[in-house]
């Protein structure tokens, strides 16, 4: 009894040694190239703190929350990070209702394709940046991306895992913080 | 909130069908929830002796223990309201104002303390430059300096303390409270975590605010702490020194140099100027019980209005989320707001016909307005338009012996203008926004004046005139009927406190949708669609309706019950 007890204990030790060690990131190679141009699907906040996160991945960026398909190919980026989630708020103070956002975020899309650029989806808004308005953007953003971060909080349901199945690449991180590693691994 | 939609089938899920059915998500999508998880065990309180409802249960405390320590309810709402701007930063502080409605048992008359913040000497109608749209170019009435008021927190609180405090307690035992939360650190809840995000942006636009409110560069996340030592020094200045701490002296030049830094107009005179206004109460009755509440330039009156117009229909036969009662609501607000719109000012710059408003008999000419077949179009006039903040913060004490306050305080939106005073950790206020933005309003800026407010701390006496309840709450526009519904759940549908400040609420402007909270009844929802109402409905627990901090006396028990609002982090304390 006592040995099967220590035999448990010393699974349980390197268990926790192997998810401390250096994150197996789902990229194999960077994909992305700079500059990026950021923009968000739903108009949310989040477009600040993923600012922050582009600033410390060393990723030079141009960024309007607001970008129509025009302004894809002006910026010079060759890479799309759209930050997901939806805010009733943020899209009030923008003047656009849900609608009009999916439509103007299908039209970036199909541009950055034209243009041969990367999209990757980045959601920093946890459990609180979902729901029936986020969830109907997140739905029509990332079948578009190339790849996606994701803080965990906002995958505890298996929604984001879901979407991207097998065909996207993505990463959750713990803390929004933590998203800074695999950003800057996925671009070159 | 999804979780919770699908245990109610019945009432939200199929209300969001509907909603996809007619295609209409721009309009009808749940608002995102700074709630979840949301909790609604434990948010009330009873107790014999005293409670105190807040937005934080920690500020609830605050207040619980200053009673226990012999103060009185005055002294137990200034404490609370000292320990709200350091536990809930992003709705009320130093940098703001408010309204105190306060009855002693040893009163004949209650009587309202006005701290609301006033209009700088150099502030003028036309300070604002619009852009083609009529928006203010640069949001500047929102944020930057440009946005902010005089403020009188301080002043305020320490006004009621002097006047009406116990004398058993000091200040400096009064405000210590909040000195030890702004040193322990405020714990960062769902809600606050997420308006901190929400405000980001702003907050980095004024970098200041980031040495607080910000971890290694990013927001706080759920239980991290937030301290802000700048604070506890301010506050320690004002036990020491009292208003004069932030009105004149060191503080006063910070406040001044930031805010002309930030493109604003304040001077140290408008601090050195700024007078707490004492105001007799808007006073009326709503099936028997009195209702003392805050006159204008808070919105009392119109909480009085419309209970005058309810008062003409037998509610509690009406039946409770009928779409008779939610049409009659409805209506009432609109015609409501239509006057709040045309003559709501500051009294002292504009004559306001407050006695008129309040009157039964002009109720009952608005009431025959009301048609219960169809829906009033284009009622009155004025402008439906008008955005106000709903990031304000109400609390309520009352005592064993009688006493009772109700306090509502506000820096206007989540983390007002953003503008953090360097070394002070003082968020100053955007309170120029509830101005009307242009000439030619009863609400237009002018020197020294105050803004229109929605702000409507409110007391309630039983029919014999005895102390029976204490509420207020934050929410804008939406203040005045949530108010009024509170009441109502607890007069004509006989509903516990807790359960009446729990239950789901309407909300009707001037113009634009009914705005249906999500667990209103489906029934409700189909008859006010037949009816022709545009109805928007919003999340199951939506802080968009306000939140509501409630004491009750039951006479009958002895006993004092406290209600807080799960729609933001509300709870109530008591002993």
């Amino acid at each position: 009894m006592v040995k099967t007890h220590v035999v448990i204990a010393a699974a349980i030790v390197l268990a926790c040694a192997g998810a401390a060690a250096a994150q197996p990131y789902a990229l194999k190679a960077p994909i992305a190239t700079k500059p990026a141009f950021l923009t968000t699907v739903g108009q949310s906040a989040d477009i600040e703190m993923v600012k922050v996160l582009l600033d410390r991945s060393a990723v030079p960026y141009k960024a309007n929350a607001q970008a129509k398909a025009g302004d894809l190919a002006a910026s010079g980026a060759k890479t799309l990070v759209v930050v997901l989630g939806g805010s009733t708020k943020g899209l009030g103070a923008a003047g656009i209702s849900a609608d009009a956002e999916i439509e103007r975020a299908k039209a970036l899309f199909a541009e950055a394709k034209k243009l041969g650029m990367t999209v990757i989806g980045v959601h920093v808004g946890g459990e609180a940046r979902r729901g029936q308005l986020s969830d109907t953007f997140i739905k029509a953003a990332v079948p578009a991306c190339q790849y996606l971060v994701v803080v965990a909080d906002g995958d505890k349901d298996g929604f984001f895992t879901k979407l991207a199945g097998a065909a996207i690449p993505m990463d959750k991180v713990e803390r929004m913080s933590k998203a800074v590693e695999p950003l800057q691994k996925a671009f070159k | 909130m999804a979780r919770a939609r699908t245990t109610r089938p019945h009432r939200l899920a199929l209300a969001g069908a509907l909603v996809a059915l007619v295609g209409a998500l721009q309009v009808r999508a749940p608002a995102q929830s700074a709630q979840t998880p949301l909790n609604l065990y434990g948010r009330g309180a009873t107790g014999a002796n005293g409670v105190v409802a807040a937005a934080k249960p920690e500020a609830s405390r605050v207040g619980i223990d200053i009673l226990r320590m012999g103060g009185n309810a005055v002294d137990a709402a200034v404490a609370t309201g000292f320990a709200l701007g350091v536990l809930e930063p992003n709705a009320s502080g130093i940098g703001g104002g408010g309204f105190m409605v306060i009855k002693l048992a040893s009163m004949k008359e209650a009587v309202v303390i006005d701290f609301r913040p006033t209009a700088p000497a150099a502030a003028t109608p036309d300070m604002y430059k619009l852009d083609e749209r009529g928006h203010v170019i640069d949001n500047a009435s929102v944020e930057g300096g440009l946005a902010s008021a005089v403020p009188g927190e301080v002043k305020g609180l320490l006004y009621a303390l002097d006047k009406y405090g116990s004398k058993k307690l000091s200040r400096a035992q009064v405000i210590q409270p909040a000195i030890d939360w702004a040193e322990r650190g405020v714990p960062v809840t769902v809600n606050l975590a997420s308006i901190i995000k929400d405000n980001y942006g702003k907050l980095s636009r004024f970098e200041n605010g980031l040495a607080i409110y910000s971890k290694d560069g990013f927001p706080p996340e759920i239980g991290d702490t937030i301290v802000n030592k700048a604070l506890a020094n301010t506050l320690r200045l004002i036990q020491a020194k009292g208003a004069d701490a932030i009105y004149t002296g060191d503080i006063a030049a910070k406040i001044v140099a930031e805010n002309r830094k930030r493109g604003g107009i304040l001077t140290l005179e408008d601090l050195a100027g700024y007078q707490v206004k004492v105001r007799t109460p808007v006073t009326g009755s709503y099936r028997g019980y009195t209702i003392v509440t805050a006159p204008p330039p808070a919105g009392g009156t119109h909480v009085l209005q419309l209970l005058n117009i309810l008062e003409t229909a037998d509610l509690s036969a009406l039946g409770e989320q009928s779409t008779a009662a939610a049409h009659l609501w409805a209506e009432a607000c609109k015609l409501v707001f239509a006057d709040r719109s045309k003559y709501s000012a500051d009294p002292d710059f504009i004559p306001v016909p407050a006695g008129g408003l309040a009157s039964k008999a002009y109720a009952r000419s608005l009431a025959a307005l009301i048609k219960r077949d169809a829906v009033l179009k284009n009622p009155g006039a004025g402008d439906p338009s008008k955005y106000e903040s709903g990031s304000t913060t109400s609390f309520s004490v009352m005592d064993k012996d009688g006493n009772m306050v109700a306090v509502t305080k506000t820096i206007n939106m989540f983390f007002a203008s953003g503008v953090v005073v360097p070394g002070t950790g003082i968020i100053m206020g955007d309170d120029m926004d509830d101005f009307e933005l242009k000439p030619g309003s009863v609400n237009s800026i002018q020197p020294g004046k105050r803004m229109l407010s929605s702000m409507s701390p409110t007391l309630v006496l039983d029919p014999q005139g005895r102390p029976f309840m204490a509420l207020g709450s934050p929410g804008a526009t939406r203040i005045i009927p949530t108010l009024a519904q509170v009441i109502s759940n607890v007069i004509d549908r006989g509903m516990p406190i807790q359960a009446a400040v729990g239950a789901p609420r309407l909300f009707q402007g001037q113009a634009g949708s009914l705005v249906l909270e999500g667990r209103y009844s489906i029934n409700a929802y189909n008859g006010l669609v037949a009816l022709g109402h545009s109805v928007t409905v919003n999340a199951d627990f939506d802080a968009y309706f306000g939140g509501v901090h409630a004491v009750l006396y039951d006479h009958a028990a002895k006993t004092l019950h406290g209600g807080a609002d799960p729609r933001r982090d509300g709870q109530a304390a008591a002993f």
